[in-house]
C-alpha cells in the first residue's frame, strides 16, 4: 500500500520534470541541475571575488542593471525579444534534425534588407515596418536556405555551412556600410563617415507600448512572443509540426511515410533563418541599439539565441523563460560592467550558467551508458531502460 | 535424447545458479512481472516462452540491471545479489544479448566488440581477442569487416562474441533466432550446447519457435501476462503443449506449424500437412480458374487477361557497384498470395527497401493496379495503394520516439487533419480502435513504441498498413518475432486481405510459411527469380535447386 502510494507521487514528480525537460529525463537530470546551477554560481562568486570585486555587490548589480525598476526590466526585455526569436528558429531546425548554428550571420543579414528597405524604398506610413520585417525573414531565410542547397547539390554539412555562411554575412554587412551607394551613411560637409548607415526614418522604427520611466513594451517583443506561441502550436498540432518532428526523430521512416524529406528539410532551415532575420529586424529598428545599420549590430544575439534554445531544449514555450533570463544577464551585465568588474566576466558567467543548464541532462546520460558498461551502443536502440532508470 | 542428458536430469541439480523470487514489475497499467520465481542451473539451457509483452525481455532487464524491480529477490548461487546496473551483472557473470541488434553500422566488428570498454584501445590485441573468442566457439567472423556490409546471421555472431568475451556463467539470449536461417539457428544451438556442457554455463533462451525450445532447451518455463503459468523439463512435454500454456486456449494447427517449422525440413515434402493445398483453394481462387502458370521461362503471370494487382518488370537495383537486383519481373494478381522464397541475403531487404520508396532502382519499373508509379515521388507507393510491413521495423517502419497514436497515423495524416491542423481526438480515436482491433497492448496510446514489447511493435506497423486499405500488401519476414498466437493471427490477416482481394507478396526465408500461404512461390536467389512454382508443385527437392541458383 505504502509502496504503491509511493510510486504515484514519484510518478508526479517525474511527469513534472518531464514536462520541463523532455526527452529521457527525471528527478537525476534536475538535481543535476540544481546541483550544476549551485556550482556555477559558486565559481562565479568565486572568480568575481579572485578578480577583486564583491559577489554580493555584483549580484546587486546585476539586479540594478536588469530588475530594481521598470526602467531596467524594459532594458531587459528589450533583450529578451531578439533573443527569443532567435530561438524560435532554432528549435524549429533543431527539431527537424538539420542543426542552423549560423543564426549570428542570419540576423545580420535580416538586418541588411531591413535597413535597405527602410532607408531606400519610398514607402510610407506603417507598411514601411512590415515590409522591413518581411524583407529581414526572406533574405534570412533564403540565406539559410543556401546551406540546404549546398547540402543537396554538393553534400556539404549543415552544420559546416551554415556556420561559415556567417563569416560571408559579416564581410556582406561590412562592405554594404563601407560602400556609399550602398547603404553608407551620407558626407555631411567634410566630417568623416564612419561605417554604418544613416539613421532609419521614424516611420521604419517599432514603436513601443508605455513610455519612459514607465515600463516600455516594445513591438519587437509583441513579435516574439506571438511567433514563440505559433512555432510551438505549429510543431505539437500541425501535420507540418509532425512531418518535422518524424523527420529529426528517424528520417527513413519519414521518407517512407511519404515525407518529402530534402524539401521539409530544407524549409526547415529557412524557417529557422526567417526568425533569426527578423531578430535583426527587431535589433535594428527597435530602442535596443542605435537604429543604424553597423558591422556589430547583431552583439552575438545569433550566438546567445543558439544558446536560449538549446537550454530550453528545443521548445519555443520554454525557450520564453529563459530568452528572459538571459537577457536579465545582458541588461544587468552592462550595468555590472559600469560598476567596475570587467565585463567578460559576465560572459563567463553566462557561459557557466549555460553549462549548468546543459551539461546536466548529457552527464547523467553519461553516466547511465558508463554503468550499462559493455552495452554502450545498446543504449541507442534499447532506450526503454534508460527512460526506466530516471523513472527509478 | 542423448545419454548424458538423460544423466544430467537424473541427477537432482546442485544450487542453481541464478534463483529468482518473486518477482514483479509494473508499468502503469501493465503487469509486466508478477511475482515471478525461476531457477537456472549450470550445465543447463533454460527455455523461455510467452506470447508477446509477456514480460520475457522485461525480467531478463531486471536480472542485468536494466530495469529496477518493484520487488523479488535474486539469488547468485547462495547470496542473494542486488544487481542495480548492468556492470553489478557483468561482474556477477551475467551477460544478454538483446532481442533487437546493437551494433554499431559504421565501425567494424572489432570497434563494436570492445565498445564500451575503457582503457586504451588496442587494434591488434582486439582483433586478436575476436578470432581467439570466434574460434573456441566456432563462430567464424572477421575483425576487420565492417558491420553494415554483414548478413543478419553474421551480426548475430559478433553480438555473441561480444557477449562471450566476458566469460558469462549466466548467459541470456533475447530471441536470437527471429531474424537467422535454419541454418544459422542450428549453428548457434551447436555453440550453445558446447558452451553448455562443456564449460557448465547456464543459458536463459527466449525464442517463440517451439521447436527450438524443444530441440534445445533442458527445461522451460512460460509465461503468460507476467505469471509463471508453467514449468517443466523439455523431454517431459510437447510443442503443442506450450502452445497452450502460452495463449491459455489451443491453437490452430497451420499456425502451430510454423511456429513448430523452424526443425530442419529433412528432404520430405512440407506441404504433406495438406495445409497448403488447402491455402490454395480458399484465397486464391483466380489461380484454380487461370491457366497453369509458366513455371520453364520463370516468369510470373498469375492468370493473364487479369490485371496484375502488382507488377515488377525488369528491376535492376545497384547499391555501391554491387547488382542487388537483376532483372527481376514478378506478377500478383489481386487475391493472390505469392511468396518469394530464398535465403537471406539475396535481394530480399534491397527489394523491400525499394517497395517503401527508400531506394530507387536502376532501371524497371513498378505498376500498382496497372498504373506506373512514380518512385521517385515520396510517398508515391503509399498512395498508389501498396503497404507494406518491412523486415526491419526499427529502421524505417516506426519512429521509436514517437507515440503509439502517433505511429498508427504517420501515413495517413490526412485523415486525421483538416486545413493542416492535427485533431487530436480523431487520432487517438483512430489509435484506440486499431489497437483494439490489432490487440497493441500498451499502457496508453502516449506510450512511445520504443518501449513496446518486439512483438506490440510489430502489430503497431500492421494495424498502420492494413488500415489504409491497400490493393498491394507487401510483407516482409512478418511473423519474425511474433508468438504462435500472434502468428496464427498473422497468417489470418493476412489470409483475410487476400480473400478480399489484397494482392500480398509475402517475402520470406521460411519455407513452412511460405507453403502454407502462398498459392504461387517464386525463388529468389542473387537479386534474380530462379523460378516460379505453384506451391503444389513445390517440392523440398525443387525449391532447393532453385535456391540453390539452379532452374528447375
Ligand atoms: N519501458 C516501458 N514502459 C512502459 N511499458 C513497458 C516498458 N517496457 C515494457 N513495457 C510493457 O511491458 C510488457 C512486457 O514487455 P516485454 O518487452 O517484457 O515483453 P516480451 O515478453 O519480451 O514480448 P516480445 O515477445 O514481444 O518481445 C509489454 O506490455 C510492454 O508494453
Ligand atoms: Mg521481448
Amino acid at each position: 500500500m505504502n509502496e504503491r502510494e509511493d510510486l504515484g507521487s514519484g510518478d508526479v514528480l517525474r511527469r513534472l520534470l518531464s514536462n520541463l525537460n523532455p526527452g529521457p529525463s527525471g528527478w537525476r537530470t534536475g538535481a543535476a541541475t540544481i546541483l550544476a546551477l549551485l556550482v556555477a554560481l559558486t565559481l562565479s562568486s568565486l572568480l568575481i571575488a579572485v578578480t577583486g570585486g564583491s559577489p554580493v555587490a555584483s549580484v546587486e548589480a546585476l539586479f540594478q542593471g536588469s530588475m530594481s525598476d521598470l526602467t531596467a526590466w524594459s532594458s531587459t526585455l528589450l533583450y529578451a525579444a531578439p533573443l527569443l526569436l532567435v530561438a524560435v528558429g532554432a528549435c524549429v531546425s533543431a527539431r527537424s534534425g538539420l542543426f542552423n548554428i549560423g543564426q549570428e550571420g542570419q540576423v545580420l543579414i535580416g538586418a541588411l534588407a531591413a535597413a535597405w528597405v527602410g532607408l531606400r524604398l519610398a514607402i510610407t506610413g506603417p507598411l514601411l515596418i512590415v515590409v522591413m520585417l518581411l524583407a529581414a525573414g526572406l533574405a534570412a531565410g533564403g540565406w539559410a536556405g543556401l546551406s540546404s542547397l549546398m547540402y543537396r547539390l554538393r553534400g556539404v554539412n549543415v552544420v559546416v555551412s551554415t556556420l561559415l555562411m556567417t563569416f560571408v554575412a559579416q564581410q556582406i554587412v561590412a562592405y554594404a556600410v563601407n560602400t556609399p551607394w550602398l547603404l553608407q551613411e551620407s558626407r555631411i560637409g567634410n566630417a568623416i563617415v564612419s561605417p554604418q548607415s544613416n539613421p532609419l526614418p521614424s516611420s521604419a522604427l517599432l514603436g513601443s507600448i508605455g513610455e519612459y520611466p514607465g515600463l516600455q513594451i516594445n513591438a519587437g517583443l509583441i513579435i516574439a512572443l506571438i511567433a514563440a506561441v505559433l512555432i510551438a502550436v505549429a510543431i505539437s498540432r500541425t501535420t507540418w509540426g509532425f512531418k518535422i518532428t518524424m523527420l529529426g526523430r528517424n528520417p527513413l521512416a519519414a521518407k517512407h511515410a511519404g515525407v518529402r524529406v530534402t524539401a521539409l528539410g530544407g524549409a526547415a532551415l529557412a524557417v529557422s533563418g526567417a526568425f533569426a532575420g527578423l531578430a535583426g529586424a527587431v535589433l535594428l529598428a527597435s530602442p535596443v541599439g542605435v537604429n543604424r545599420l553597423q558591422p556589430g549590430l547583431s552583439m552575438n544575439i545569433g550566438w546567445d539565441g543558439l544558446l536560449v534554445a538549446l537550454v530550453a531544449r528545443n521548445r519555443p514555450l520554454a525557450a520564453m523563460p529563459v530568452a528572459l533570463l538571459f537577457g536579465v544577464l545582458r541588461s544587468g551585465g552592462g550595468f555590472l560592467a559600469a560598476t567596475g568588474v570587467p565585463s567578460f566576466l559576465v560572459d563567463v558567467v553566462k557561459a557557466l550558467l549555460v553549462l549548468a543548464f546543459v551539461a546536466p541532462p548529457v552527464v547523467v546520460a553519461l553516466a547511465r551508458r558508463r554503468r550499462s558498461g559493455d552495452r554502450t551502443a545498446g543504449a541507442r536502440r534499447e532506450a526503454a531502460p534508460v527512460a526506466e532508470e530516471a523513472i527509478a | 535424447m542423448t545419454i548424458d542428458e538423460r544423466a544430467r536430469e537424473l541427477t537432482p541439480p546442485t544450487t542453481p545458479a541464478l534463483r529468482l523470487r518473486g518477482i514483479s514489475k509494473r508499468y502503469g497499467p501493465v503487469v509486466a512481472s508478477d511475482g515471478v520465481d525461476l531457477d537456472v542451473h549450470h550445465g543447463e539451457i533454460h527455455g523461455l516462452l510467452g506470447e508477446n509483452g509477456a514480460g520475457k525481455s522485461t525480467l531478463m532487464k531486471i536480472l542485468l540491471g536494466l530495469v529496477k524491480r518493484d520487488s523479488g529477490t535474486i539469488l547468485r548461487g547462495e547470496e542473494p545479489a542486488d544487481i542495480t546496473s548492468p556492470q553489478e551483472a557483468v561482474a556477477l557473470g551475467i551477460g544478454m544479448v538483446h532481442q533487437h541488434f546493437s551494433l554499431i553500422d559504421a565501425l567494424t566488428v572489432w570497434e563494436n566488440v570492445i565498445l564500451g570498454d575503457t582503457g586504451k584501445i588496442d587494434r591488434t590485441a582486439a582483433c586478436r581477442q575476436v578470432e581467439e573468442v570466434s574460434r573456441r566457439y566456432g563462430l567464424p567472423i572477421d575483425p576487420l569487416a565492417r558491420v553494415d556490409r554483414l548478413s543478419a546471421g553474421e551480426r548475430q555472431r559478433v553480438e555473441l562474441i561480444k557477449c562471450l568475451r566476458r566469460d558469462p556463467s549466466v548467459l541470456i539470449l533475447d530471441e536470437p533466432t527471429s531474424v537467422l536461417t535454419q541454418a544459422e539457428s542450428a549453428e548457434l544451438f551447436t555453440v550453445l550446447r558446447q558452451v553448455v556442457r562443456t564449460e557448465d554455463r547456464a543459458v536463459i533462451l527466449i525464442s517463440h519457435k517451439l521447436a527450438e525450445i524443444t530441440a534445445a532447451t533442458d527445461r522451460v518455463t512460460v509465461l503468460r501476462k507476467g505469471r509463471v503459468v508453467f514449468h517443466s523439463e523439455t523431454s517431459a512435454t510437447t510443442p503443442q503443449e506450450l502452445a497452450r500454456q502460452m495463449v491459455g486456449r489451443d491453437v490452430s494447427l497451420r499456425a502451430e506449424g510454423a511456429a513448430l517449422g523452424l526443425l530442419p525440413v529433412d528432404g520430405g515434402r512440407p506441404a504433406d500437412t495438406g495445409t497448403a493445398p488447402d491455402t490454395a483453394l480458399d484465397t486464391a481462387p483466380d489461380i484454380e480458374t487461370g491457366t497453369a502458370p509458366d513455371t520453364e521461362t520463370g516468369t510470373a503471370s498469375p492468370a493473364p487477361g487479369v490485371v496484375p494487382a502488382l507488377r515488377l518488370r525488369d528491376l535492376t537495383v545497384t547499391v555501391d557497384g554491387v547488382t542487388a537486383l537483376s532483372d527481376l519481373s514478378l506478377d500478383i494478381a489481386p487475391g493472390e498470395i505469392l511468396g518469394l522464397y530464398g535465403v537471406e541475403g539475396n535481394g530480399q531487404s534491397v527489394l523491400g527497401d525499394l517497395l517503401s520508396g527508400l531506394v530507387l532502382p536502376t532501371s524497371g519499373t513498378v505498376e500498382v493496379g496497372g498504373r506506373p508509379v512514380e518512385l521517385d515521388r515520396p510517398g508515391a507507393l503509399h498512395r498508389a495503394g501498396l503497404g507494406i510491413i518491412p523486415e526491419d521495423r526499427h529502421s524505417s517502419g516506426v519512429v521509436l520516439d514517437m507515440s503509439i497514436a502517433e505511429n498508427l497515423v504517420m501515413k495517413s495524416l490526412g485523415d486525421v487533419s483538416g486545413r493542416g491542423f492535427i485533431s487530436r481526438r480523431k487520432m487517438y480515436g483512430i489509435a484506440r480502435r486499431l489497437a483494439a482491433e490489432f490487440n497493441i497492448v500498451a499502457p496508453s496510446m502516449d506510450t512511445p513504441v520504443r518501449s513496446l514489447s518486439g512483438g506490440n511493435q510489430q502489430r503497431v506497423v500492421l494495424a498502420r498498413e492494413l488500415s489504409a486499405g491497400p490493393s498491394v500488401l507487401v510483407a516482409a519476414q512478418p511473423t519474425h518475432g511474433l508468438d504462435v498466437g500472434a502468428i496464427e493471427d498473422m497468417y489470418q490477416r493476412l489470409q483475410d486481405a487476400a480473400s478480399g482481394g489484397v494482392a500480398v507478396l509475402l517475402i520470406s526465408t521460411e519455407l513452412e510459411e511460405v507453403m502454407a500461404l502462398a498459392s504461387r512461390i517464386a525463388v529468389i536467389c542473387s537479386g534474380r527469380i530462379t523460378g516460379v512454382l505453384p506451391t503444389g508443385e513445390a517440392t523440398a527437392e525443387r525449391l532447393g535447386m532453385l535456391v540453390g541458383g539452379v532452374a528447375a
